[in-house]
Parts: structure tokens; sequence; C-alpha cells
């Protein structure tokens, strides 16, 4: 299967590699992972208390191509959002900016999982400046 | 896949009329073959849905069926009985297959009780999109931790190797690490048998075997996690 120009360009030439402090409470830190495929993602993003944007985002990916597209391009995204409109990403945003084949839509899953888990974490930090915390889905027993 | 329901109904026999188990691949009175009805692999071998299973009853009765269904022994006999003696010996083979192995016949019986392994991931991403959620991850956070950190040595590994050197240090971590894993299994595949068994004994208890269920599908996630890494650890390790 062929990866389209776009992917192979962030393969290359991924943006934003690298960690931040995941302990500084201005870091959230997003970890998820596909045991079908064994992919690890983590995202981390730092953010502004006051204006709540989005000043930075790191990523490091173990998998596929698409899935470290995903990634760099998720990163890209972020950057310059506040959290609530970085929520707004969707995986089939990534999926359309990476021309992405059926096969690879989990890896932009991952992806805005990631995004998720990420502001999930930052907002669990900051419940003391009136940040809710992240309410976890219980898991539906049927 | 599609999900058979467990069979209740009587089989009349096309050929002398006689009631038979549902079941039933020979008429019990007149002995003729039975037409092929879609059936899942348990009812196949008439075996009740257990996860524990007597491996080599088991085997006796797939050669003794494979004897009997064999299509060398239909060559005379209609059309019909030709196609039905056809068609089960290879519903037989698949589900020999299937069943002797301890964790194909798990995955198995857990898609018959509607769980789909490869699903669950994607499952609780649409649950946690639709709540608008962090998505509940379908392994526990530690393994993710010691995946990525893993991964990171795997990755040093490569690059030293790449350049040249072997990091005797690194090397020492990643076999500790591939000795742990494989321990891991171990000790998953013992919380497995352990599991199996206790579905089994609780036919009447649904909560029961809900929550066996559940730990079931979490350690099936968990292996999957590990043997990809042994595999990656193994890979790194060759020189």
């Amino acid at each position: 299967m062929a990866y389209s120009d776009k992917v192979i360009e962030h393969y290359n030439n991924p943006r934003n590699v690298g960690q931040m402090d995941k302990n500084s409470t201005a870091v959230g830190t997003g970890l998820v992972g596909a045991p079908e495929c064994g992919d690890v993602m983590r995202l981390q993003i730092k953010v502004n208390p006051e204006t709540r944007v989005i000043e930075d985002a790191k990523f490091k990916t173990f998998g596929c191509g698409s899935a470290i597209a995903s990634s760099s391009l998720a990163t890209e995204w972020v950057k310059g959002k506040t959290v609530d409109e970085a929520l707004e990403i969707k995986n089939t945003d990534i999926v359309k900016e990476l021309a992405l084949p059926p096969v690879k839509i989990h890896c932009s899953v991952l992806a805005e999982d990631a995004i998720r888990a990420a502001i999930g974490d930052w907002k669990k930090k900051n419940v003391a400046l009136g940040e809710q915390a992240a309410v976890p889905v219980a898991i539906a027993a049927n | 896949m599609t999900v058979v329901a467990e069979p209740s109904k009587k089989l009349v026999c096309w050929s002398c009329g006689s009631d038979n188990d549902a079941d039933a691949q020979f008429c019990a009175t007149c002995g003729k073959l039975q037409p092929y009805t879609p059936t899942d692999y348990f009812s196949f071998f008439g075996l009740p849905r257990r996860f524990v299973l007597d491996r080599v009853a088991l085997e006796k009765q797939f050669y003794q069926l494979s004897r009997k269904l064999h299509p060398d022994l239909y060559v005379r006999a209609g059309a019909q009985e030709q196609q039905w003696s056809l068609e089960k010996s290879s519903v037989l083979n698949d589900a020999w297959r299937t069943l002797r192995e301890p964790l194909a016949r798990t995955e198995y019986l857990l898609s018959l009780l509607g769980i789909r392994l490869e699903e669950q991931s994607r499952d609780a991403s649409d649950r946690a999109a639709a709540s608008g959620t962090v998505k509940q991850q379908v392994v526990p956070s530690d393994l993710l931790e010691e995946v990525f950190e893993l991964n990171m040595q795997l990755e040093e590994m490569r690059m030293a190797k790449a350049g040249g050197a072997d990091d005797p240090e690194l090397r020492r971590d990643l076999e500790a690490a591939r000795e742990n894993f494989y321990q891991q299994l171990k000790v998953s595949e013992q919380d497995l048998q352990r599991l199996w068994a206790e579905w089994d004994s609780s036919a009447d208890n649904e909560a029961t075997r809900q929550t066996t269920q559940e730990k079931m599908v979490d350690l099936l996630n968990r292996r999957s996690y590990i043997r990809n890494l042994l595999r990656d650890v193994e890979e790194a390790l060759k020189s």
C-alpha cells in the first residue's frame, strides 16, 4: 500500500518530536495505544493558564508511518488553538488532510484520542484553576 | 462472524423421518448423513460452550468424524449428500483448528458471546468522542508506560547498532525486559486458566460470567501488546 505524499512528508520531517516535563502543571500528557497494532503515542501540550491557548506541543510515536504522520499533524494543529478549540479536532479531519486509506483510519483515531487525553490530563492538573476534571468513561457492562 | 444461537430444535431425518438431536451429523436410526446447517464450532462437535476442553477427547472425535464425513465415502451417494459431506468436512477442519488451541478457542467463544477483540479499542474511542470525554484505554496505563519506555530503549539499541556499536548496558536492559515480558505472559496464562474455569462453572450466574469475560478481554489485550513487544525485542537483540 502506498502512502500519500503528505504522510511521507510528515514521516520524513516529523514536526515537534520531543518531550516536555510531564510534572509541570502547564503541561498535559496523553499516552495512548492500540493493542491490535502495538502502536503507542505520547502527545504533550503546554497551555497558557491565562488564555488557555496551547503554546507548544510535542509528540513521540512508535508505530507505522500513518501513526507518526497523524500525531505530527495533530501537534501542528493544536498549537495556537485554545484547549476548547483543540477538542474540536476530529480524526476525520486528519484522515482527509493525510489522505489515509481505510485500513489506516485507526491511526488518526489514536491521534484524536491523544489530544483528548493530553487536554484531560492538563484539566485534571488544573482543577484548582476552576477546570473540571475529565470524567472517566465507564466501561459499558454489556 | 455470524453469531449462532445455541440450538434447541429437533432434527427430523430427511431419509427415514425419525427425530434426532439438532446437532446430529448422522441419523441415529438409519445412519444417513444429515443436511449441513451453519452452526457454531461447539455445536458442530456436540459440545457445550466452555473455555476448558478435553483436547484428547476432541482429537479422537475429530478423527472419527473426519473418517465418517470424508467426501470419498459419498461418491456413490446423491448430489445433496455429496455436497453436505464436502461442507461438513470443511467446517470440521476449521472447527478443529480453532477449538484445539486454547487461545484461538477463547477468542472464538468470546466472539460467540458478542465480544470482538479487534474492535474494543475503536468502540472505546467512539464512546469517548460521543460523550466528549477522555477515552478509556483498553490497556492499563502502567502497561502503556512500560511499552513506551521499552520502545525508547529499542530505538536507542537500533541507533547504536546502525552506528556500528553495541551498547552492552542497553543489551542487558533489553534482555531483562525480555525476561520480564516472558514471565508476564506466563502469569497471564495462569490467570486465563483460572478465568476459564470460573466462567465454565458459573453457568447460572450471569454477573460472574460478565466479570470474568471482561477480565479475559483485558488479559488478551495485554498479551497482544506484550507479544508485539517481544517480537521487537527479539529483533533488536539479534546481532
